[in-house]
């Protein structure tokens, strides 16, 4: 595996940590640098959904009254 | 720290790491041959990264949640937000909001929002909650084997709440919970308060669950008092113990972090001077220059002296025979 692409896969997984991966893992491969951009994505995507279908379900367990106010606040 | 001690302490940071990503470990062990500082700071670098990427939308429920009684936001947290986002939102709570609602939550839900807590952004949180609630938490984690997850914690724990802690823990646990705290400077702090009658647990606990790395990498990071108060606590080692001790050394190259047990046990000093005559000349020569600079090897019996090159008499004898 070229020297291009593991550089390439580290640039990858730098955008997905928003900032710089620590050195060493230029000891990786390509693939275990995609490998691991991909799992971080993953997190970040569950994160996401999970966040979304709970701000939903949350609502359901709030009194009537405070759903508007609620609702303004968060949107 | 010794090269087993490295190891297993990568593959602690790899299992932390994997936790984090809801990720499978074994797909991630490539990442065991990276340095434990590169494993940790990539660690810190993607809990950065998950806790920012939903920050302006975790903020906002934040402030929401102001307008709501505790009681409700605690049943929100639990029903309907979850441990991971309960996780995510601890830290950007009024710290005595966020405890009157853990106060309202079940231990084995908070257990699991431990394992999802980054403790350095809920540290106002977690100083806060009471001794009890923590003793509670603590017995869940215990039961789930959750050692990694109580060692980011300690060190944000006051002394008392440490105490409640350490009382819900058995000897094993807290072998392997000193073994990956973050900061191995409050091992001696963790050992200091426990009350005596524990000391002896800890090597005992090694020998019952062949957990000898772990031990005697916290026996290096206690103070030579403690070392020789947790030593001489210690009731005899049985013959099977002491092989096991023996053993662990040898395959995990463990003979600097032993040095100081075997001063102390002469038994002991007499099985390890049978097998150190088996090192390489050099690796013998190193321990023993190090045992010199620490003093200890006049301390050290007939296993100062195989060290030192030496033939004992007593080394002739154990040599000699079948």
């Amino acid at each position: 595996m070229s020297d291009k692409q593991v550089e390439k896969a580290f640039a990858e997984l730098c955008s997905q940590l928003g900032g710089a991966a620590p050195e060493g893992l230029r000891e990786l491969d390509a693939a275990q640098l995609r490998l691991l951009t991909a799992a971080i994505a993953d997190a970040r995507h569950r994160q996401a959904e999970a966040l979304a279908v709970a701000g939903d379900r949350a609502l359901g367990h709030i009194p009537r009254l405070l759903r508007g106010p609620i609702r303004r606040v968060v949107r | 720290m010794s090269r087993a001690a490295d190891t297993l302490q990568t593959h602690a940071e790899v299992a932390k790491l994997a936790q984090l990503l809801d990720h499978e470990p074994a797909k991630l062990e490539f990442l065991e041959r990276l340095s434990l500082e590169d494993v940790r700071s990539l660690r810190e670098r993607i809990t950065e990264a998950l806790f920012d990427a939903q920050d302006a939308s975790l903020r906002r429920l934040a402030v929401a949640s102001k307008l709501l009684p505790p009681a409700v936001s605690a049943s929100i947290g639990e029903r309907a937000f979850g441990p991971l986002l309960s996780a995510r939102l601890a830290g950007l709570l009024e710290p005595s909001k966020a405890v009157d609602m853990a106060g309202r939550m079940q231990p084995p839900f908070l257990a699991d929002v431990a394992v999802a807590l980054d403790p350095r952004r809920a540290r106002d949180v977690i100083s806060r909650i009471p001794a009890d609630q923590i003793a509670a938490i603590t017995h869940e984690l215990v039961a789930r084997e959750e050692y990694v997850t109580m060692g980011r914690f300690v060190g944000y724990l006051s002394d008392g709440t440490i105490l409640a802690a350490l009382e819900q823990m058995d000897d094993k646990a807290l072998v392997q919970v000193a073994f990956v705290l973050e900061d191995k400077s409050t091992v001696s702090e963790l050992v200091g308060l426990l009350p005596k009658s524990r000391l002896a647990g800890i090597v005992r606990a090694a020998a019952d669950n062949d957990l000898w790395v772990q031990a005697l990498d916290l026996l290096g990071h206690t103070t030579e008092r403690q070392r020789k108060e947790i030593v001489a606590a210690t009731a005899e080692l049985d013959h099977a113990a002491l092989e096991a001790l023996v053993s662990a050394v040898i395959q995990y190259d463990l003979w600097q972090e032993v040095l100081a047990i075997a001063e102390q046990d002469a038994t002991l000093q007499r099985k390890l001077a049978e097998r150190v005559r088996s090192l390489p000349a050099p690796r013998r020569r190193e321990l023993a220059a190090e045992a010199a600079a620490a003093g200890s090897i006049k301390r050290l019996g007939v296993l100062g002296e195989a060290l030192a090159g030496r033939r004992s008499k007593a080394g002739s004898r154990a040599s000699s025979g079948p």
